[in-house]
């Protein structure tokens, strides 16, 4: 092991990076906690409050271990309490293994580099800070302003809200989509579009079943993942 | 039903933008303790210059995400999702889709406040799930890496994609049209114009697709 990642994986960042981990508990619980107390206002049963809780839980448990992949190669760098803090809050793993090289090249070095070594890393705990910071400011500043002009837009009518939102959702999601979509056109890339295409087949005919039997609704992610990364992995080791 | 719409901003909307606030900003100071845990008790500082020029590098890519990500992702995260979504991360892959999986589970319609509750739920249940996990590979590590076989560790390569194409199609499944208006969009995007940033072709697809949708909305009334 390099010797910077002694200090890396130290007790002491360990306990740095800790406190914000905590806020990030923490603001999910006040949230909760406000939601559960006020849901008498709109006629959510405290049952079905909860449900929404766990539904939420289990279904993050597959794009988690997403995550885990990605984080595992991010530790053998910058070492396990910041490679920890940094995909428990803001960024998306890609930003930040983007931030951590960016750190590294302002010092005229790579991730990879063999001298990559305390400093570079020192760098990487201020640009990573520094980039996350941007998004908690946007957001921390003017979500509120963003509320009172989406309230005007729509007139504060749920007709108009749900149209809002149905169809950010299809532009938001077609974006993503898309951009896996077209992986099809390169050999290399194919089995992402694969996936992403079983994947949405699969939901199709789910969402189907969901409709006569609701209980089942609540796995349709977890079902529609497996779906697609099975097909991604067939198509690698059956057709390639 | 007044009175209601009254207590629920009373007791939910307003105490969401006080705590969410002072969240989001405190979390810029938290996030900076480990840099001055080098700096002071380590001694080690790459120098201001490195420092900005590692930034600088960042923000030339990602900065505008600040100002285009919160606003696109709006209409879906709502207020508290928003606050929640920025601060925990992994928002098109985990926070959006797990909102959206809670607000399908629970059969509750789209843009009400019920529905804003259930978001609210499902995402706060997904960022517990997603330190947890996270906690564990921290703890586990490499160790953990060699006990999955080697084709699922393969496999959840192919995650993202797979997320991204179910939520697509929950979504347009509600209104086919919007669905398909979107991916046409995108496609011109990707494949006929080819050389827009992506900061440019999220907020248009996002507001392309609600502009459409509000457009024929509206049609079809008259």
């Amino acid at each position: 092991m390099k010797d910077y990642l002694n200090i890396a994986n130290s007790p002491l960042l360990w306990i740095s990076a800790f406190p914000i981990a905590l806020l990030v508990v923490l603001q999910a619980l006040i949230f909760s906690k406000r939601a559960l107390s006020s849901a008498k206002y709109v006629g959510l049963s405290q049952n079905e409050a909860k449900k929404a809780f766990k539904v939420g839980a289990i279904s993050a448990i597959g794009p988690a271990m997403g995550v885990f992949v990605v984080m595992l190669g991010l530790m053998s760098v910058i070492g396990g309490p910041l490679a920890w803090m940094r995909l428990s809050i803001i960024g998306a793993a890609p930003t930040e293994l983007a931030a951590a090289g960016m750190a590294a090249k302002a010092m005229g070095k790579e991730l990879t580099s063999p001298e990559y070594g305390i400093m570079e890393f020192a760098n990487a705990t201020w640009v990573m800070a520094l980039n996350g910071s941007a998004w908690l400011l946007t957001t921390g500043l003017f979500s509120h302003k963003v509320e009172g002009l989406t309230n005007k837009i729509s007139g504060g009518d749920p007709k108009k809200l749900g149209i809002l939102m149905i169809s950010a959702m299809c532009g938001a999601f077609g974006y993503l989509f898309g951009n896996e979509l077209i992986k099809v056109l390169n050999k290399e890339t194919r089995a992402f579009a694969i996936s992403g295409i079983s994947a949405a087949i699969a939901m199709l005919f789910l969402e189907k079943i969901a409709k006569k039997h609701p209980k089942l609704g609540e796995y349709n992610l977890g079902i529609a993942m497996i779906v697609g990364m099975a097909f991604a992995v067939l198509y690698l080791h059956l057709i390639v | 039903m007044e009175n209601n719409d009254k207590a629920y901003e009373k007791n939910f909307t307003q105490p969401i933008i006080r705590y969410g606030r002072l969240t989001n900003l405190l979390g810029i100071f938290l996030s900076f303790i480990p840099a001055l845990v080098m700096y002071f008790y380590y001694d080690t500082f790459p120098g201001v210059q490195n420092i900005l020029k590692g930034w600088m590098l960042i923000a030339s890519i990602y900065g505008i995400y600040a100002i285009v990500e919160p606003i696109s992702y709006f209409p879906i995260l709502g207020l508290p999702g928003t606050y929640m979504s920025f601060l925990a991360g992994n928002i098109g892959n985990m926070r959006v889709p797990c909102s959206a999986i809670a607000q399908e589970a629970l059969g509750v319609s789209p843009g009400t406040k019920k529905a804003e509750l259930v978001s609210t739920l499902g995402i706060a249940g997904s960022i517990i799930t997603n330190i947890i996990i996270v906690t564990i590979a921290a703890v586990g590590g490499a160790a953990l890496m060699n006990a999955f076989p080697p084709i699922i560790i393969e496999a959840f390569k192919y995650v993202s994609p797979a997320i991204f194409g179910a939520i697509f199609a929950l979504y347009a499944s509600k209104n086919y049209k919007y669905g398909i208006f979107s991916l046409v969009l995108v496609g011109i995007m990707l494949l006929g114009i080819k050389f827009l940033p992506t900061y440019i072709m999220i907020p248009v697809a996002v507001f392309g697709t609600v502009a459409f949708a509000f457009k024929t909305n509206s049609k079809s009334k008259k």
